[in-house]
C-alpha cells in the first residue's frame, strides 16, 4: 500500500469535522564506524500515521504506526477526544485546515540509487575511508547513511499532497593516537554526493600535526568554516525566525524587523528549491514551500509562520509548519541559504588577520540567552591559530559564548563558494535538513574558556 | 505481549550468526499542555515493532520493522544479516557474559494509571496549575504540561533469554516566561525542560503540587527582569538538586560510558577524558563524591528488570569517596577491557534503534550536610542557583558551562537578593574536587531527564539521577 492510499484510508476513518491524515514512511540505512572498524549498522522500515482533528479551533492529534482499520479508527478517536476535551475549555486559535492549494513546486530531491538502500554502498564507502585514513596514519570514525522518506497528506478540506525524497550523508573524523582530530562531511539528495576518499582526505588534512597551543579567553578575529557557520545558523533559525516566538514577543527579532541587524553583506533566506539543499515541496500542513527572505543586505526582513502562529500575528502562513496542526515549538525555516561573498577561499579570509582563530566546526551548542541569540559551545576537529594572515598552528579546542547576530553584524567577508552542511541527527522520524552557506570572517569572536 | 514469537525467531537465527537478539516494543504515550489560559496541545501516540540485532564476526547488523508477524520478523532478521555481511570484515571479539538468561516478567511502579485519568481531569489539573501564573502583563507565557508513557517489551536471544517488561512513566511541570526591556526570563518548576517525570503513575504528578508553586514561579520570573546580573568572579557555589542532577549527568554519567572511553562514540557524542586504565586510581572528586549506577532505584526512569541485552538490573558503585571504581558498560565494551560480565547498561530507544551504552540511574549519594537551609546557614558567602537554563560540555566531558534560571546571593549564612542570568563553568575533576558538602538523605530525590541524546541514528533516552543540594568551593561564576 502506498503512503497516499494509507493517508486516504486513515482519513476515511475520521468522522465529521475537520481532519488531516499525514503518513510519513522512512526506509533507511545507517552504518557507523570507529577506529577504522564498522561498529553499528541500522536498517529502519517504519512509518507514522498522524491524525489531526479540529474542534472549535482546538487541535487534537494522535500518531500510530499500526495500519489496520481498527488502529486507524482508534487513532482518530484519540485525536477527536483530545480536540473535544480541549474545546470544552473554550475555543482555540487554529484558523482551520487549508483547502487544496495550487500545484506544488517540483524538485529533484529523489534519487533512484539512493532509494535502493544497497548495503554494499556503505560497505564500500567505509572500506575506502579506512584505507585513506590508514594511508595518512590515522584511524577513521563516522557514519554513512542514506534513506528515502515518503510523505502523504489527505485532509477533509480536499488537500492532497505527496512527496518522495531521498538523502545521503557521510562524515569522517580522522584521529591520531594523541586524540588530535580532523573533520570532513558531505550530504545531499543522492549518494553520488558522497566521496568517501575525498572526505577522509579532507579530514586527514585537518588533523593537527603538533601539540596544540592554549588560547586564553578574549575576543579574536575568526574564520569560521561552513561547518561552523551552518550550525550557528540552525540555532539562529530557532531563536530569530520562529514566528510563534516572534508573535509572543520572545523572538530575537522582536521590534527589529526592518532594521539593520547584520553586516550589509549578509543575505539569508529559506530557499527550499535552492541547488544543493534537501528540497521539500510542502510543509507539515500541506502549504507549498516558497523562498522566504529572512535577512536582506543586513536588514531583518521576515520571520516564518505556520497557520496558527500566522493567525496570532495577523498575517499569512509562510509554509513553515514542522508538525501537522503546528508545533508548540513554533514555525522554523529548514532550508537556510546564506549567500556567498567575494573571497576565493578560507585562506583569503584569513589574510587580513594579524592574530585570530580558525574554526572548522562547533559542538554542543546551546542557547544561553535566546532573545540575544547568545550561544555557548566548543570548537572541535580542527581549531587553529591565524598569525600574520596565515593559518599556522593548532590551538586546543576553546569554549565560545557569543551572539550569532553579533557575529553576523561583524562579518567582514564571505567566500564565494557555499557548502551544504548538516548534522544528519535523525531523532524520531527521519527529516533530513541542512544549511547551504559559505565560510566567513568576523571580528571579536568571544572565547570564554 | 509474550516472547514466544521472538523465541521462534531466535531458533531460526541459530547457525547463521554468532549471536542474535530480538525485541518487540509497544509504546503508548499521551501529552497534554495548556498555555496562556488555553489548551496548547493534546497528543497521543502509539507504536509497535520488532528490532533484530545479529553479530557476525566482529560486526553487528540491526534491522527494525513495524510488521510484528512471524513473516515480518523473519524479514527483519534477513535484513540484519545482510547488512552485517555487507560491511568491511572486522575480527571477531568476545561478548562479556549476560549472566543468567533473562526469564520472567518485570513491571515498574504505577499506583494510579495515568491513562485511566480522563483528559478532562488532566486538563483541569493543568489549568489549575497554570492560572496562578497569569495576571502580570510582563508574563507573556504561562505553561503547564503533563505526559504519560507506557512501554511494554519482550526480549529473546540465542542465549536463551525470554522475558517481558512494562514501564509506566508520568510527570509534568509548569513554566512562566517574562519579557521586559529587552530581557527575557524563565522560571520553571519542578524542573526545567518540561518538568519532572518519574517511573510512576498519576500519583507522581499530584505529589508535585504544581498549583501550590505557581505564584512563586510567576513572581520570580517577573523579579528576575530587573534583578542585578550575576557578577563574574570566583565564589562558593551552592547548587539545587535539580541542577546537581544535570551536572552528574553531563560530567560523570556520560564521561563514564565505556563505549565513549573506548572511542566508539567519537563520531558523534564524543569521547571521555577518562581512560580505561584509570579504573581504581583516578581521583574524580573529593571524598564527598560517591556516585552509583543503580537500575534498581524505585521510581527511576533508568530502572528495569533487564537491560536491552538481557542483563539483570543492578547497583554498581562508580565513584567511592572520590575515586573511580567502575564505568557504565554493555557486553561488547565490558569484554573489550577484560571484564567477565556486562555492567548492564545497554538500552535502546524503542524498537527501531539498537541497544547502546546508556546511563541507568546515575545517583550522587547523599551526604551529611543536613537540609538545604542547614547548608546555606553554614555558608558565609557565595551564590545559590536553581533550575537549569543552558548546558554545554566539550566532547571529552572535560570543560563545561551551565546557566541556571535563578540565582541568589548568600551572605552571612542567609539567602540574599535575586540575581539573573547566573552561570558557572569548570573542569570536571577540579570541579568535583571542590565539592565539600552534600545534603543529607532528607533532601535527596530523583530527577528525571527525558532528553538524553546519543547514538546514530539518534536515540533519546529517559534517565533519572538521585541528587541533593551540594556545595562547591572556588567556582568560576558569571561566565556568560
Amino acid at each position: 500500500m502506498t503512503s497516499t492510499e494509507l493517508a486516504e484510508r486513515a482519513l476515511a476513518q475520521c468522522g465529521d469535522g475537520e481532519a488531516q491524515a499525514t503518513v510519513t514512511r522512512e526506509r533507511s540505512l545507517l552504518s557507523r564506524f570507529a577506529r577504522s572498524r564498522p561498529t553499528q549498522a541500522t536498517a529502519v522500515d517504519d512509518l507514522t500515521v498522524n491524525v489531526l482533528v479540529l474542534r472549535d479551533g482546538q487541535a487534537g492529534t494522535a500518531e500510530t504506526n499500526l495500519t489496520s482499520d481498527d488502529a486507524l479508527r482508534a487513532a482518530y478517536e484519540r485525536a477527536d477526544a483530545a480536540a473535544r476535551a480541549a474545546a470544552a475549555s473554550g475555543p482555540g486559535d487554529h484558523p482551520g485546515l487549508p483547502g487544496a492549494p495550487g500545484a506544488y513546486p517540483a524538485h529533484d530531491g529523489w534519487d533512484e540509487a539512493t532509494a535502493a538502500l544497497d548495503p554494499t554502498l556503505a560497505g564500500g564507502a567505509l572500506a575506502r575511508a579506512f584505507a585513506t585514513a590508514e594511508a595518512h596514519g590515522f584511524e577513521a570514525f563516522g557514519i554513512y547513511t542514506n534513506g528515502e522518506v515518503e510523505t502523504a497528506i489527505a485532509s477533509s478540506t480536499g488537500l492532497r499532497a505527496r512527496e518522495l525524497v531521498t538523502d545521503a550523508y557521510m562524515k569522517v573524523i580522522c584521529r591520531d593516537d594523541a586524540g588530535r582530530s580532523g573533520w570532513g562531511a558531505a550530504g545531499g539528495s543522492a549518494v553520488a554526493a558522497l566521496d568517501a576518499e575525498a572526505l577522509a582526505t579532507e579530514a586527514a588534512g585537518r588533523v593537527p600535526r603538533e601539540e596544540p597551543a592554549e588560547l586564553g579567553p578574549g575576543e579574536y578575529p575568526v574564520v569560521l568554516e561552513p561547518y561552523a557557520v551552518g550550525e550557528l545558523l540552525v540555532y539562529l533559525s530557532w531563536l530569530a525566525f520562529d514566528g510563534l516566538a516572534h508573535a509572543e514577543g520572545r523572538g530575537a527579532l522582536d521590534g527589529k524587523l526592518g532594521t539593520r541587524i547584520a553586516a550589509p553583506s549578509i543575505n539569508l533566506a529559506d530557499a527550499p528549491g535552492f541547488t544543493a539543499t534537501l528540497p521539500h515541496a510542502f510543509d507539515a500542513e500541506g502549504i507549498p514551500k516558497r523562498p522566504l527572505p529572512l535577512i536582506q543586505d543586513g536588514v531583518a526582513h521576515r520571520v516564518a509562520y505556520d497557520l496558527r502562529s500566522a493567525k496570532l500575528a495577523g498575517t499569512e502562513t509562510t509554509g513553515h509548519a514542522i508538525e501537522p496542526g503546528g508545533s508548540p515549538h513554533g514555525a522554523i525555516p529548514t532550508n537556510l541559504v546564506l549567500a556567498g561573498g567575494g573571497a576565493a577561499d578560507s585562506a583569503e579570509l584569513a589574510a587580513p588577520i594579524e592574530r585570530g582563530l580558525y574554526v572548522t566546526r562547533v559542538w554542543y551548542v546551546n542557547p544561553v540567552h535566546a532573545k540575544q541569540t547568545l550561544l555557548t559551545g566548543t570548537t572541535r576537529d580542527g581549531t587553529y591559530l591565524i598569525e600574520d594572515g596565515e593559518v599556522t598552528r593548532p590551538v586546543r579546542d576553546v569554549r565560545f559564548t557569543d551572539s550569532v547576530l553579533r557575529i553576523l553584524d561583524t562579518t567582514e567577508a564571505l567566500t564565494s563558494a557555499q557548502k551544504f552542511v548538516s548534522d544528519a541527527d535523525f531523532y524520531g522520524r527521519r527529516f533530513a535538513h541542512g544549511v547551504v552557506c559559505p565560510a566567513l570572517r568576523a571580528q571579536g569572536f568571544r572565547v570564554t574558556g | 505481549m509474550t516472547p514466544d514469537l521472538l523465541q521462534e525467531l531466535m531458533a531460526k537465527a541459530e547457525g547463521s550468526c554468532a549471536y542474535a537478539e530480538a525485541r518487540q516494543v509497544h509504546t503508548r504515550s499521551e501529552d497534554a499542555s495548556v498555555l496562556n489560559g488555553s489548551v496548547e496541545e493534546v497528543t497521543a501516540g502509539e507504536s509497535e515493532g520488532i528490532g533484530v540485532r545479529v553479530r557476525i564476526g566482529g560486526g553487528w547488523g540491526f534491522a527494525a520493522t513495524r510488521d510484528v508477524s512471524a513473516a515480518g520478523a523473519e524479514e527483519a532478521l534477513a535484513r540484519a544479516l545482510a547488512i552485517a555481511e555487507a560491511q568491511p570484515a572486522a575480527p571477531a571479539t568476545p561478548l562479556a557474559s549476560a549472566g543468567e538468561p533473562a526469564r520472567g516478567h518485570w513491571e515498574g511502579p504505577c499506583e494510579q494509571d495515568p491513562f485511566a485519568v480522563s483528559l478532562d481531569a488532566r486538563l483541569a489539573h493543568l489549568f489549575e496549575a497554570e492560572e496562578p501564573m497569569r495576571g502580570d502583563e510582563r508574563v507573556v507565557r504561562t505553561w503547564a504540561g503533563c505526559r504519560a508513557i507506557r512501554t511494554t517489551k519482550a526480549f529473546a536471544s540465542t542465549e536463551g533469554a525470554a522475558c517481558t517488561q512494562v514501564l509506566t512513566e508520568c510527570g509534568g511541570g509548569i513554566q512562566a516566561v517574562a519579557v521586559g526591556d529587552g530581557e527575557l526570563q524563565i522560571r520553571s518548576y519542578p524542573s526545567s525542560h518540561g518538568g519532572h517525570v518519574a517511573a510512576a503513575g498519576w500519583e507522581h504528578l499530584l505529589e508535585l503540587d504544581l498549583k501550590g508553586q505557581a505564584p512563586r514561579i510567576r513572581e520570580e520570573a517577573v523579579a528576575l527582569l530587573t534583578a542585578p546580573v550575576c557578577s563574574a568572579g570566583t565564589t562558593t557555589l551552592v547548587i539545587h538538586g535539580e541542577q546537581v542532577a544535570l551536572q552528574v549527568h553531563e560530567s560523570i554519567g556520560h564521561a563514564l560510558e565505556l563505549d565513549r572511553i573506548l572511542l566508539g562514540e567519537a563520531s558523534y557524542a564524543g569521547t571521555s577524558f577518562v581512560g580505561a586504565a584509570d579504573l581504581g586510581s583516578l581521583r574524580y572528586g573529593s571524598e564527598h563524591l560517591n556516585v552509583t549506577a543503580d537500575a534498581t532505584t524505585p521510581g527511576g526512569l533508568g530502572s528495569f528488570g533487564w537491560d536491552d541485552e538481557g542483563v539483570a538490573g543492578r547497583r554498581t558503585p562508580l565513584i567511592e569517596q572520590g575515586v573511580l571504581r567502575a564505568t557504565l558498560s554493555n557486553r561488547e565494551s565490558a569484554a573489550a577491557i577484560g571484564l567477565e560480565a556486562s555492567g548492564g547498561c545497554a538500552r535502546a530507544d524503542g524498537f527501531a534503534r539498537q541497544p547502546i551504552v546508556r546511563m541507568t540511574n546515575v545517583n550522587l549519594e547523599p551526604g551529611d550536610a543536613g537540609s538545604l537551609a542547614d547548608l546555606i546557614a553554614a555558608t558565609d558567602e557565595g551564590l545559590y542557583v536553581e533550575n537549569n537554563r543552558s548546558w554545554s560540555i566539550n566532547d571529552r566531558r572535560w570543560q563545561f558551562q551551565f546557566a541556571c534560571e535563578v540565582g541568589r546571593e548568600i551572605r552571612g549564612g542567609e539567602l540574599g537578593r535575586l540575581v539573573r542570568n547566573p552561570s558557572y563553568a569548570g573542569i570536571t575533576p577540579r570541579f568535583w574536587g571542590s565539592l565539600d558538602a552534600v545534603c543529607s538523605p532528607s533532601e535527596w530525590q530523583l530527577y528525571g531527564l527525558m532528553n538524553c541524546g546519543k547514538g546514530e541514528p539518534g536515540q533519546g533516552m529517559h534517565v533519572s539521577h538521585g541528587a541533593a543540594p551540594a556545595r562547591f568551593r572556588g567556582v568560576q561564576v558569571g561566565v556568560a
